[in-house]
């Protein structure tokens, strides 16, 4: 049986001020898979997200969760819908004013429907899937960018939400760190059954984690398809991508 | 008694059985029931899972706090049958099932704290020390000596903090003068002598209201600025690439601030100046009836060179002060935009104190040589 999408993307035209970034782009998320959004450096996967977790709103086209277009949404059911995603941010966007461990707790503080012996327990455990188990106390100005990125990926699970969206979840992180964040990736999906998005341009992360890729050039999706269809896709940009051939520069 | 959740007590141990998905409800009581066996001097509690379908955060979370209550009473609780998904499960967030570790943090004793307060005032004085001398070098001597100065920067830090300013500069001193003047016309009514009030505006304005207000207005306007844009570069470790480049900071950043603000607020405090005893003229013509003629030679004739000097030269101090304290609470933020707001803060208060207080000790100084 064919699953029904979560996500619904058809369309879209979207950018800044006058500029389009995004030129028509459409795609399906389905329960339950990874994702992985590929491109190279600013080719619109970081105008994406932000599109899909409604930052930024599009110039044309549109976005269904769950079969309801989000520009017909009205601000109850917003919020509803983002109580349901988790958002993981470049570098963490952590406030710098609470610990780690309020940083975590923030969103389950505020959402309201925990019990409030929990949340530290909770907090905790989120932490520890990301390998920060007794780092609760700290501020986040004593933390590495790496380790910043593992308490954003926290604070994005925090409620456990449907679906993640990670922007760039191993770049710029040593391999070993980078491969344990796939790694809680893969738990996370196996045990919390979660659908994730994740935008990255680091070759081994796809290749361990993705179930499906699309990949972006100039704003436009030039290859749609499983990870083993595109280690054998003929499309030159992609061949390019996966090859690491740089672009030919004039001398 | 809850049906997912039931328990078998024998003398030393008891097993407490769960089926069905951990509800809130479930787990509070499961909480109270491993409270209430251990209490009861029970050693060994086992709480199984066998009939556990799966497991989430939440159902995990209640586990660890059933776990956690027990071991505080001195019994070992143990979960026992957990397989599948819920194994898995229990054993990614095995860590959690101990309690959080108290980190320690070393604390010194009262005349270590003393000790310590003592280092850090003298280091940010020597810091304060190094951030004159630097500004002082790369405003005058390194140009003069043919080491450069950004003309563009300084000319756009003029227009921002000295030719931006003038109107609110003009206006504020405006409006004092002219409620100086009231004050003191219904004082000197009683002697009939108002037209004193000309001389008592322009003498306060020369000597003190000029240069006080300006300075303050500017230091809330300009200081906060300097301080908020040199944190926010602190912060994202601008700073940190200039020294990286090998640029000097002092070079950089500091001397067309602090060339810009010692042209501009001397400027502004006359520009201050005139308005306040405008602010005064106006009050003396509309409300006390003299005429112009009358009223500008009372003013003429209370005013000395020396006043206007007087407040002029207070105005170059002034300026100094608030750009050093500007760039030097700017530059020691570290952390993140919280820390930003408080250096802005701390820099404003700093700068209307020192402002105040130089002040004093010119008054001081004017006063036992004249």
């Amino acid at each position: 049986m064919e699953k029904r999408p979560i996500i619904e993307v058809r369309d879209l035209v979207a950018g800044y001020g006058r500029e389009v970034v995004l030129r028509g782009i459409s795609f399906d998320v389905y329960p339950g898979e990874i994702l992985v959004v590929l491109g190279a450096s600013g080719c619109g996967k970081s105008t994406l997200l932000k599109l899909l977790v409604g930052l930024l709103k599009p110039m044309s086209g549109s976005i269904r969760y769950w079969g309801k277009d989000i520009k017909k949404m009205d601000e109850d059911e917003l919020d509803h819908l983002l109580h349901k995603i988790g958002l993981s941010f470049q570098d963490g966007a952590l406030f710098n004013s609470m610990t780690v461990g309020e940083n975590v707790a923030l969103p389950m503080v505020e959402y309201g429907n925990m019990d409030r012996e929990l949340i530290p327990i909770l907090a905790r455990m989120k932490l520890s899937l990301v390998g920060l188990t007794n780092s609760g106390y700290l501020m986040p100005e004593a933390l590495s960018g790496g380790m910043k990125k593992r308490v954003g990926f926290a604070r994005a699970i925090a409620i456990d939400p449907t679906i993640v969206f990670f922007d760039e979840p191993s770049a710029g992180l040593d391999p070993i760190t980078a491969a344990g964040l796939d790694k809680i990736i893969l738990d996370i999906r196996r045990l919390m059954e979660l659908t994730m998005v994740v935008v990255t341009h680091e070759l081994d992360s796809i290749r361990s984690v993705a179930d499906r890729v699309i990949m972006l050039d100039w704003g436009e999706i030039i290859f749609d398809g499983t990870l083993a269809q595109i280690e054998t896709a003929d499309h030159p940009r992609v061949r390019q991508f996966f090859e690491r051939i740089p672009d030919k520069t004039i001398l | 008694m809850n049906r997912d959740l039931s328990s078998k007590e024998s003398d030393h141990a008891a097993t407490l059985h769960l089926s069905g998905d951990i509800s809130n409800t479930v787990g509070q009581q499961l909480v109270n029931d491993v409270t209430r066996i251990a209490s009861r001097g029970n050693r060994e509690v086992s709480i199984d899972l066998k009939e556990l379908p799966q497991l989430d955060s939440r159902s995990c979370a209640w586990l660890i706090e059933a776990v956690r209550a027990g071991r505080r009473l001195g019994a070992r609780v143990s979960l026992i049958g957990a397989h599948g998904q819920v194994a898995d499960f229990i054993e990614l967030m095995r860590a959690n099932f101990e309690p959080p570790p108290v980190p320690t943090f070393y604390r010194d004793g009262f005349l270590g704290r003393l000790g310590g307060k003592a280092i850090e005032a003298w280091d940010e004085a020597r810091v304060v020390g190094n951030l004159i001398i630097d500004a002082l070098y790369w405003s005058f001597l390194g140009p003069v000596g043919g080491r450069g100065l950004r003309w563009k920067a300084l000319l756009a830090e003029i227009q921002e903090m000295g030719v931006g300013a003038i109107g609110i500069v003009c206006l504020i001193n405006f409006l004092l003068g002219l409620v100086i003047a009231m004050l003191s016309a219904v004082q000197l009514r009683m002697f009939n002598m108002q037209i004193l009030v000309a001389s008592g505006v322009v003498i306060g304005f020369a000597r003190e209201l000029a240069p006080i207000m300006t300075g303050i207005v500017v230091s809330a306007r300009t200081g906060a600025a300097i301080t908020a844009q040199l944190a926010t570069m602190k912060v994202s470790e601008e700073i940190d690439a200039l020294k990286g480049m090998g640029l000097n900071v002092a070079k950089f950043l500091i001397a067309p601030k602090f060339l810009s603000i010692l042209v501009s607020l001397p400027i502004l405090t006359i520009m201050g100046f005139i308005s306040g005893v405008a602010g005064g003229f106006l009050l003396g013509m509309l409300s006390l009836g003299f005429t112009f003629d009358s009223w500008w030679a009372q003013t003429l004739q209370a005013v000395k060179l020396g006043d206007i000097t007087q407040g002029f030269v207070k105005s170059f101090f002034f300026a100094m002060i608030i750009v050093i304290v500007g760039c030097h609470n700017g530059l020691r933020v570290s952390g993140g935009a919280n820390e930003v707001g408080r250096a802005t803060t701390r820099a404003v208060v700093m700068d209307i104190f020192l402002i105040i207080v130089a002040d004093m000790l010119f008054a001081t100084l004017f006063y036992f040589t004249t």
